[in-house]
């Protein structure tokens, strides 16, 4: 199976509790309830990028309508992510779009191996959930000036573009225009930390993220009319 | 003095960028920059549930009013803010009240170490701007279920409620509505990774703060010239 080396970015790996209150077990398990009692048509699952999205207003107009359940954990590498879709979270659901979005908090890997870990976790997806249409979200750039972290996530983001084309049913939504301004400053109007969007931020994202989404959804229904025929 | 320098939570240390992208540093810088044509006469300064706040419509409701400035950040123990406030974060204004609200990220300090960081950041606000009130916010529950840190916590609370009200224009508030239910859960409703507030918990909460913050305001007016 392995071929040797295997990329560290996509060994499934749970987060140890550091801390000591358990917080990322807890929300995992409160996931793994959610997934038997909810019947989601879009699951989103990834970072603090997914999971702040629930927190704004925006969730409640643009996704919540459209039966969306939000699996982000804040500080998730695509370790993390893959071994809570393995232990749980992609079970008794069978949601129609799936919109990925991690890689930002990988500080231990490579762009090569932040590109590998996302997509082996398209590639587990689908494999579980073979009729979810998958969205990846690219990384965005990140820090106030010019720095090696947003080179590092445009290398993945590169990667992506060659590499996601090739796995079935994915796709790669590009949303990192628009924050950097043309002096290499982002602004804290866009990234309250230069790291985590605002709500203005999420506006600026989420506009093309929901129109993909319901193009998605709205094919799914041809689909099976055409197969019917 | 000495139990001071012994004291990790109580000495002046920038956060260090592991990172790479200076982020904590900028915003330091920012919150300096941003202050010069500033007149606030109320200031927050602490960690992510300071920062967070910011981010919700109840601050444009109950604190942009008030003309409040929000210098927290993710992350930050009281010996991040220490060293942020000894590095001059404040030197550009004279609020009239300063909110702080941090130790929750003070890992591997004890209760004792925890409150001494925070005494030791009021003392030094009383150092640097004399004419505010100082407001300390109690440390929240956290974790879903009972565990070690909600204990922790709820000791830096008693010091801190013992202690401060020595300190000349000093007060300490908490401000916890009970998120901890009868079974000792915390609801993700509240707290959204059992740690950070919701728009939900932050309704909870801030009412008794902002009524707080009024009649201090009210009482400067009064003894004013």
């Amino acid at each position: 199976m392995s071929k040797g080396d295997s990329n560290p970015a996509a060994v499934p790996h749970a987060a140890e509790d550091t801390q000591g209150d358990d917080r990322w077990m807890s929300q995992h398990n409160r996931f793994v309830l959610d997934c038997k009692d909810k019947e989601p048509d879009v699951l989103f699952v990834g970072d603090s990028m997914v999971q702040l999205l629930q927190q704004y207003e925006i969730w409640r107009e643009l996704f919540s309508p459209l039966h969306a359940l939000n699996f982000g954990i804040g500080g998730d590498t695509t370790a993390h992510v893959l071994w809570r879709l393995k232990n749980g979270e992609l079970e008794n659901i069978k949601p129609k779009v799936i919109v990925v979005w991690v890689g930002t908090n990988n500080h231990e890997n490579t762009a090569e191996e932040v590109a590998g870990g996302i997509e082996a976790i398209v590639r587990l997806i689908n494999t579980r959930q073979p009729q979810a249409k998958v969205i990846v979200l690219s990384l965005l750039p990140r820090g106030e000036k010019p720095n090696p972290l947003r080179q590092k996530n445009a290398k993945v983001n590169q990667l992506l573009k060659a590499s996601l084309p090739k796995l079935a049913s994915v796709q790669l939504l590009d949303v990192s225009g628009g924050f950097v301004h043309s002096d290499g400053a982002i602004s804290c109007h866009d990234m309250f930390d230069f790291l985590h969007l605002t709500g203005g931020g999420y506006a600026k994202i989420c506009k093309a993220l929901h129109e993909l989404i319901m193009q998605l959804l709205e094919e799914t229904p041809e689909e099976k009319q055409a197969a019917l025929a | 003095m000495s139990d001071g320098d012994k004291n990790p939570a109580s000495t002046p240390t920038p956060l260090a960028d592991v990172q790479g992208d200076g982020r904590w540093l900028a915003l330091h810088h920012r919150f300096i920059a941003d202050s010069k044509d500033k007149e606030p006469e109320v200031v927050f300064i602490g960690d992510a549930l300071v920062q967070l706040l910011q981010q919700f419509e109840i601050w444009r409701e109950l604190f942009s009013p008030l003309h409040a400035l929000n210098f927290g950040l993710g992350g930050d123990g009281t010996q991040h803010v220490l060293w942020r406030l000894q590095q001059g974060e404040m030197q550009h204004i004279r609020p009239k009240i300063v909110v702080v609200w941090v130790g929750t990220n003070n890992h591997g300090h004890t209760a004792e170490q925890v409150a001494g960081g925070i005494e030791a950041i009021v003392r030094l606000l009383q150092q640097q701007q004399p004419q505010a009130r100082v407001v300390v916010l109690g440390l929240l529950p956290r974790g879903q279920g009972p565990n070690p840190l909600r204990e922790r916590n709820r000791q830096v609370n008693e010091l801190l409620q013992a202690r401060l009200p020595r300190l000349p224009n000093t007060c300490f508030l908490d401000a916890d509505p009970g998120f901890v239910h009868s079974d000792g859960a915390i609801s993700h409703h509240d707290m959204y990774d059992y740690l950070h507030l919701s728009r939900h918990g932050y309704a909870r909460l801030c009412p008794r703060l902002h009524a707080l913050l009024l009649r201090l305001l009210g009482e400067c007016q009064g003894a004013g010239p």
